[in-house]
């Protein structure tokens, strides 16, 4: 009896034994499931730029003042919207982020897609408090859904040196049309031989800068009928567009560091674009005083400003658990904190679009580099005056298809013709 | 005191010494036996492991080289792309007379560009394509943000310029602020007929994207790295390696590749490794696998689990065997504490049968020896006891006929005196004595009955030898119905009468009997001659009355009543003797 005893005891023994050390092993093997995103009180935020939006999104992060930890993510754009489109389309919601940053021309095509993804923020911020045009392209169906962050707002950096040795003045350049800016590009480089912009063939933000000055997109208002053989705007820019090559006052470059290195190198007498070219201009330190801003040109039209904006993004809080703490920390920090803009200004070069903050310290200083002028107010009170378009899905779908037509345009195909072309293309892609 | 402890350890160690030998014994064969084979199964696991280990490794190393083949050809198929297309060769050696010009041949040469850039886009590989006449195309700007200018008094261009026939991989540690080192290829475009470089193609490769092709296989201390010709580590599974100077891991790399070894066991990096290495002839560089044994051996074969193990089979076969010693040896030491202790019980006290089986059988055989024994010593005993009944019996009968004659002498002279009445007395007293004298040896009588036979005794020697010699009787009143053996004190009192007082001519004998505690004793004292003891100790005389005599008496009592009772004599000369009884109680 007794050794029946000991038998028992002894697999009992070596049962603790075996369960020890199989218990180790199946802890090590579930930790290698977690992933960084699924911690509790903690809101996860992805944005591109380490210098630009990311350092934005930490300054926001010092200044929120609620119990949530925020985890800013850097990824490059195109994998943000890799991520997004697959992550929403096969509906799952695991390892996305809370908070999303989204380039205002592609906003529409991830709202309208996937209607239920994002969470509304109607509630959670004052629309009134923010430009028009930027309302416009961050809702859907009368909802709020972005919290919008930078201004695209353009404007024309010119040289004033370059403008005086053909004679003109800072007040000639401004609120002149786009004819206008052609004649005196002409007459600057038979000044000084210099271009008086650069061009990109591979990219038309220009006659995106000129459709919008009036309104007008590549889509129709719905934001997905294709706009482009009966939009007069769009006409005009090509004819703009022809007329400034025919003219032979553009520089054509193929590159961003060509675009920066022509106006930092004094090859260029403007630069018509948006107001985040500034920290590149000032790059050349050499160059202090010798450079204004004035409002963009406009297209010679009825209704055309002399406002218009490219690229800018906005804020947006996907519909996944945390939402309510990530609607918190985006109405605390860019949906209202007036200083944090101030901060954004000086530390970041990022001008937002909410009003209230315009009244701030930070956007009254006043720059030597462009001859002592408040710029920063100035790309704010333009704000105020960009048309709102609706972007639609389809930005840079039609934009690829319009990049051959100017191609042929300029070739000497017929404009009617080519924008027919277009628009019979757009309409069967888009279909 | 210390050495009280001491002599009680000793006395410990003594009486458990079998258990003690044997449990130190079978503890250390345990224990040896359990390290033994703990270090040899951990080391013959880890050889086993390392063998396989290096083979899989192998293998993997295979792998990773066709990814990273796949990628070079890829990249290889996109320069060939680049080098043969008129369009771009056009752009880049022709400027043209307009901006319209321009403009078209950049359109035209980004649209080419994109179209071969998809060959290497699943990479996430980009090119740049580099022109003489300020012409730069860079189709991702977030791998590197590059000037023309800059990239004119780039080192990799200049190197691609002098060696324009081959596709170089250089390794660039950080190309901006908070960038990720890159491999960038090179080739220069040239002209067929004249030589003539025309422009530069560049790809720039991620580190990360050639860690993401090994770093499924790795592990820690499985480490996986990219070593070029000049001894840089390129890219590893280890980042803070990235960028260093690694000749040692090179040298080590090209003798493995050299000797076509399967690996070896070098020291470089400041550690032990094994490594194992692939040569990759279209980047010029080594792909090494550098495994660190010892972190590689603990995470899979954790010796610490195997020594816990043996540790606690070792400790339940200890006690085990603690246990099954202590019960075999504890009934055998019992067995030996009872066998030598059995001659303080008289070999009567059988020893218990308890413990294990051989226990039990060795005390089962003492038990029936020992039963046998005491048979035997039975045997004996009665044989004796018979014995010397017999002889008391042929005593007992012979009396002596000189008492009888010397008694009856007396009683014709005192016939003849006219006494008439002391005759009768006499008679009387002779006849009584003889009565209780010849009646069965082995009965017992009362105190009563003896003092009467010894009255009777000596009033015939008295009336024989007048009375010079005074008997005195001193009886506890409450020992006269314990009873005694026939003729036990008879043969003193004669003693007494005939050989105390042959020099003193009168004296007295005093008899007395009493109980003291358990025991009826009885003395006899005389203040006669008394003898030196030395010689004298009661010797087998033959007595007058019966012939019975002192030692037989003592025998007698002790065959009887056992060791504890019998006759003691003490005498001195000239001071008389003094005889002292020991009996049981005993009562009918």
């Amino acid at each position: 009896m007794k050794k029946y005893v000991w038998i028992v005891l002894m697999s009992i023994g070596w049962l603790v034994l075996v369960a020890c050390s199989s218990g180790e092993e199946t802890n090590n093997s579930s930790n290698e499931g977690t992933t960084e995103y699924e911690e509790t009180n903690a809101i996860t935020a992805w944005a591109w730029d380490p210098a630009f939006n990311i350092a934005a999104l930490e300054h926001a992060k010092e200044a929120y003042s609620g119990d949530y930890d925020v985890v800013i993510v850097e990824n490059a754009q195109d994998d943000i919207i890799q991520k997004l489109n697959t992550g929403l389309s096969s509906g799952t919601t695991k390892g996305m982020p809370n908070i999303v940053l989204i380039e205002d021309y592609r906003a529409q095509s991830f709202l309208q897609a996937y209607p239920d993804a994002f969470h509304p923020l109607t509630d959670v911020i004052n629309t009134d408090e923010f430009a028009d045009y930027k309302t416009a392209t961050t809702s859907l169906d009368g909802k709020q859904y972005g919290v919008p962050f930078d201004s695209g707002v353009a404007g024309l950096y010119v040289r004033t040196d370059f403008l005086e040795e053909a004679g003109y003045t800072v007040e000639d350049v401004s609120n002149i049309t786009w004819a206008e800016y052609i004649e005196i590009g002409k007459d600057v480089k038979e000044a000084t031989g210099k271009n008086m912009l650069t061009l990109d063939p591979n990219d038309l933000g220009q006659i995106r800068m000129m459709m919008q000055s009036n309104g007008s997109w590549y889509v129709k208002e719905d934001g997905s009928t294709p706009h482009i053989s009966e939009n007069e705007s769009l006409k005009k820019a090509f004819e703009v567009y022809k007329g400034m090559m025919d003219a032979d006052i553009a520089k054509i470059v193929s590159d961003w560091s060509q675009f920066v290195g022509a106006f930092n190198s004094g090859d260029v007498a403007s630069v018509p674009t948006g107001n985040w070219i500034t920290p590149s201009v000032k790059q050349a330190a050499e160059q202090s005083g010798k450079w204004a801003v004035v409002p963009i040109p406009r297209l010679d039209m009825e209704g055309a400003v002399n406002a218009s904006n490219l690229g800018g993004s906005s804020w947006y809080v996907l519909n996944v658990e945390g939402k309510e703490q990530a609607a918190d920390f985006l109405a605390n920090t860019f949906g209202s904190n007036v200083e944090l803009y101030q901060t954004l200004v000086q530390e970041v070069g990022a001008v937002g679009t909410y009003s209230p903050a315009t009244e701030g310290d930070a956007y009254a200083v006043e720059d030597e580099f462009f001859g002592g002028e408040q710029i920063v107010s100035k790309f704010s009170e333009w704000t105020d005056d960009i048309p709102g378009v609706n972007y639609g899905q389809h930005t840079y779908a039609i934009e690829d298809i319009i990049v051959t037509g100017m191609q042929d345009y300029l070739n000497g195909t017929e404009l009617s013709q080519v924008l027919e072309n277009a628009q019979s293309q757009a309409e069967a892609q888009l279909k | 005191m210390k050495m009280k402890r001491q002599q009680q350890l000793m006395q410990v160690i003594k009486n458990h010494n079998l258990f003690l030998k044997m449990f130190v014994v079978m503890v250390i064969s345990i224990v040896a036996v359990s390290l033994f084979i703990t270090f040899s199964s951990i080391r013959m696991s880890s050889h086993l492991f390392m063998d396989t280990f290096s083979i899989t490794n192998t293998k993997v190393l295979g792998q990773i080289e066709s990814r990273f083949e796949s990628l070079s050809y890829a990249i290889v198929n996109a320069k060939n792309d680049v080098q043969d297309n008129g369009t771009i060769k056009r752009g880049l050696t022709e400027q043209g007379e307009n901006a319209i010009a321009i403009a078209e041949s950049k359109y035209q040469i980004m649209k080419q560009l994109e179209r071969i850039d998809t060959n290497i886009e699943p990479y996430n590989a980009s090119m740049i394509v580099f022109g003489k006449q300020e012409q730069l195309y860079n189709m991702n700007y977030s791998n590197w943000s590059v000037s023309w200018e800059e990239l004119a008094e780039h080192p990799i261009t200049h190197s691609a310029v002098n060696h324009p026939d081959i596709l170089q991989y250089h390794y660039v540690p950080s190309l901006m602020a908070h960038s990720e080192p890159m491999i960038i290829g090179t080739k220069a475009l040239t002209e067929r007929s004249t030589d003539h470089v025309y422009g530069i193609l560049y790809f720039l490769i991620n580190e990360d994207q050639l860690k993401a092709f090994y770093e499924g296989y790795t592990s820690e201390g499985n480490n996986v790295l990219l070593i070029n010709e000049k001894g840089t580590i390129v890219s590893s599974s280890q980042g803070q390696w990235a960028g260093k100077d690694a000749r040692d891991v090179l040298q080590a790399s090209k003798e493995v590749d050299k000797e076509q070894l399967e690996y070896k066991d070098v020291h470089v990096l400041q550690d032990d490794y094994m490594l194992m290495s692939e040569y990759l002839p279209t980047y010029d560089m080594y792909l090494v696998n550098l495994v660190d044994q010892n972190a590689v051996l603990q995470r899979l074969i954790n010796p610490k689990e195997i020594i816990f193990i043996s540790m606690g089979i070792v400790i339940i076969a200890v006690i085990i065997v603690f246990v099954i010693s202590r019960r075999m040896t504890k009934s055998i030491s019992q067995l030996v504490h009872q066998i030598s202790d059995i001659a303080n019980h008289h070999f009567n006290k059988p020893i218990t049968e308890t413990g294990g089986y051989e226990a039990n059988q060795i005390a089962y055989a003492f038990n029936s020896m020992l039963h046998e024994l005491q048979e035997y010593v039975d045997v004996v005993v009665q044989t004796q006891q018979r014995q010397r009944d017999a002889e008391l019996r042929a005593l007992q009968h012979q009396i002596n006929p000189h008492f009888l004659y010397n008694t009856l002498t007396s009683v014709k002279l005192m016939v003849q005196q006219g006494k008439k009445e002391q005759a009768t007395d006499t008679i009387h007293a002779l006849s009584s004595l003889l009565q209780h004298a010849l009646g069965r040896i082995n009965q017992t009588i009362t105190v009563e009955e003896e003092i009467e036979n010894m009255k009777n005794y000596v009033l015939i020697n008295q009336a024989r030898y007048g009375d010079r010699i005074k008997v005195n009787y001193f009886i506890s009143p409450d020992c006269l119905h314990h009873r005694l053996p026939k003729l036990v004190l008879q043969p003193f009192i004669e003693n007494a009468f005939f050989h105390a007082f042959n020099e003193k001519k009168e004296g007295f004998i005093q008899l007395l009997i009493a109980q003291r505690e358990d025991r009826l004793v009885c003395e006899i004292v005389d203040n006669g001659d008394g003898i030196d003891m030395a010689g004298h100790n009661m010797k087998a005389k033959r007595q007058l009355f019966t012939g019975i005599g002192v030692r037989n008496v003592h025998e007698r009592i002790q065959l009887l009543y056992g060791h504890p009772y019998g006759v003691e004599m003490t005498s001195a000369k000239g001071e008389g003797t003094r005889v002292r009884i020991e009996l049981p109680l005993r009562e009918e």
